[in-house]
């Protein structure tokens, strides 16, 4: 059973990091910086608790709110590129992010033992979880229930004024100014509730894996973060979910007999479903006959 | 002194490569205004392809035949991912293009794994016992090569697009799609092209760096794509002379922060060249006030 709850606990945070860059997404931009921020998330609250002593939950606030002042400040120069010159300079930020842990040493003596983050060895031993005696059932949901609070709050956000002006922006930024809306503080916000997910999504992933290493948050990981909203659609939140599950439950976990063969699937499927659906699996289509037939 | 010109020089000619691998998504982006992800992969494909040659007449294959058919293959591969990513999938959706080629660049890598187990490949080189000497400093001829041969690609390309009929469909294509298409181009026939043409650049990139670094492993796509992509970036997007410049230019500075810094820090040297860019020549080098895009 505890495979299942290890798999749902990657999935929940799979599913923060694909939020992080939906609602990126939803203003139209395309940002590969998310990895940068879970990474900048992961290392923070995992310092705070294993070196400074800090409970679980602050040190999650802590991250939210550094992935949250990074991205926010990645977002002014950032944004006032377009296109793909954007998607180039966000991935150029999470490299030279990843590049920065990969040079980052900080250890502290603690026990007879040394910890901290060390370079290209990663940040090993943190063990909050298992220290305060947390069951892996306890932790998964945990983050589930993180995950339902985020999903609650951006499928309000997207009923909300503010939703609606994230998806003017999104949609046409020409005619979104024209009405007046502000696109630098639109599109900085969206930056960096986005970086603020992603920090969370990193902290709670530094502390179910216990040991976090550069390569954790490479390109691939980036590319995940977009996939998710993009494979699922950007018509709702439970796009993302449906993707993340579609990719890390069925994909990768469910395709495991495949043994090598999965691999080799998994891009082909990739492929073929942006084929097929390219404004994602739950596209609004999808959506509207998913709410007829609960009867809405 | 010297060790610095020494390392400047080293990495000017490796650049080359880079250029080749810029110029590929440039090209792309200034003809269809999208991202081809999947372009270092399918370069590094065309060069494993190029060994299949080598595979043929084990031994006895020149070199420069496994070059010639890691060109080949490259252009083949390019218009896969034509086909794959762009043909069949609506132009309003460019999300959906740009998640493609992310699919098709690991279905390529995957492939490349699975068929060489993992392991990398030795590559084979000419010219890697020749040594250039110019006073103290000292040219690699493999180097050299891939740079003489980057130049000569770079040259017939700019022939082709600036001289030949289809370089001028290209090229209108890329200002004017509708304006194109009402003058009776065909648009999708010159974006197959496009891609196909790329797709050559990119395999003989791919061999060429296959054969200065000794061998070939999928490990390389990501750094490629990366450097590819800044490369077009700081050359301004869309602009060949740019992408040139801006290849010799990283590949110099990589290799300068190399010898000074170390391998691990090299990288974040080049991004900061980018941010450098990105602030204060937004529009890349060549631009001419307001960039594009």
């Amino acid at each position: 059973m505890d495979f299942y709850y290890g798999l749902a606990q990657i999935i929940g945070v799979h599913t923060l990091l694909g939020l992080s860059a939906y609602i990126v997404l939803l203003t139209g931009q395309v940002s590969l910086a998310q990895a940068g921020f879970q990474a900048i998330g992961a290392y923070t609250a995992a310092m705070l608790t294993v070196l400074a002593g800090w409970a679980l939950v602050p040190a999650l606030a802590a991250s939210a709110l550094l992935g949250a002042l990074v991205a926010c400040a990645v977002g002014f120069p950032a944004l006032r590129v377009r296109g793909l010159i954007l998607v180039v300079a966000t991935l150029a930020f999470g490299e030279g992010v990843r590049l920065f842990f990969f040079n980052f040493d900080y250890q502290v003596a603690r026990g007879g033992v040394r910890v901290g983050p060390l370079g290209g060895e990663g940040f090993r031993q943190i063990r909050y979880f298992p220290e305060h005696g947390w069951t892996t059932l306890e932790v998964m949901l945990f983050i589930w229930a993180i995950v339902a609070a985020v999903m609650a709050a951006l499928w309000w956000f997207d009923r909300s004024r503010y939703g609606a002006v994230l998806r003017a922006v999104g949609e046409d930024e020409l005619a979104a100014q024209s009405v007046g809306i502000n696109l630098m503080a639109i599109k900085v916000s969206a930056m960096t509730v986005g970086g603020a997910i992603a920090g969370v999504a990193g902290g709670l992933f530094a502390h179910y894996t216990t040991h976090i290493e550069h390569t954790n948050f490479n390109i691939l990981v980036a590319t995940f973060a977009l996939a998710y909203p993009i494979v699922g659609g950007l018509a709702s939140v439970f796009g993302t979910l449906a993707a993340v599950v579609f990719v890390q439950g069925f994909l990768i976990e469910g395709l495991r007999f495949l043994g090598d063969w999965r691999n080799l699937l998994f891009g082909a499927l990739i492929v073929l479903s942006m084929n097929l659906r390219p404004h994602g699996l739950l596209d609004a289509q999808a959506l509207a006959r998913l709410k007829r037939l609960l009867g809405r | 002194m010297l060790d610095l010109v020494q390392s400047i020089l080293d990495g000017v000619l490796f650049g080359a490569t880079y250029a080749l691998i810029g110029i590929g998504f440039t090209l792309v982006f200034g003809v269809m205004h999208k991202l081809n992800l999947a372009y270092a992969a399918a370069s590094v494909g065309g060069a494993y392809c190029g060994l299949l040659v080598a595979g043929l007449a084990p031994g006895v294959a020149p070199a420069w035949a496994v070059f010639f058919g890691a060109f080949l293959a490259g252009g083949a591969l390019g218009y896969v991912v034509y086909l794959t990513c762009f043909r069949f999938i609506p132009l309003a959706s460019p999300l959906a293009t740009l998640m493609a080629t992310v699919g098709m660049l690991l279905l390529i890598d995957e492939i490349i794994v699975h068929v060489t187990d993992g392991m990398p490949r030795n590559y084979p080189a000419m010219f890697d016992d020749v040594m250039l000497r110019a006073g103290e400093i000292t040219l690699r001829g493999d180097l050299l090569l891939v740079f003489v041969v980057s130049v000569v690609c770079m040259v017939g390309l700019l022939a082709l697009l600036f001289r030949t009929r289809l370089g001028l469909a290209t090229r209108a294509v890329s200002q004017q799609p509708v304006a194109a298409e009402l003058c009776g181009i065909r648009v999708t026939r010159v974006n197959a092209a496009t891609f196909v043409i790329t797709g050559l650049l990119g395999g003989i990139a791919g061999a060429l760096i296959g054969a200065s670094v000794g061998t070939l492993s999928p490990l390389l796509t990501t750094p490629l794509t990366v450097k590819g992509l800044i490369v077009t970036v700081i050359g301004g997007l869309g602009s060949i002379p740019g992408a040139i410049v801006a290849g010799l230019l990283v590949g110099g500075i990589e290799n300068l922060f190399q010898m000074y810094r170390g391998v691990t820090e090299r990288d974040l040297y080049v991004m900061l060249l980018l941010f450098v860019f990105l602030v204060f020549r937004p529009g890349g080098i060549f631009a001419h006030g307001a960039g594009r895009d």
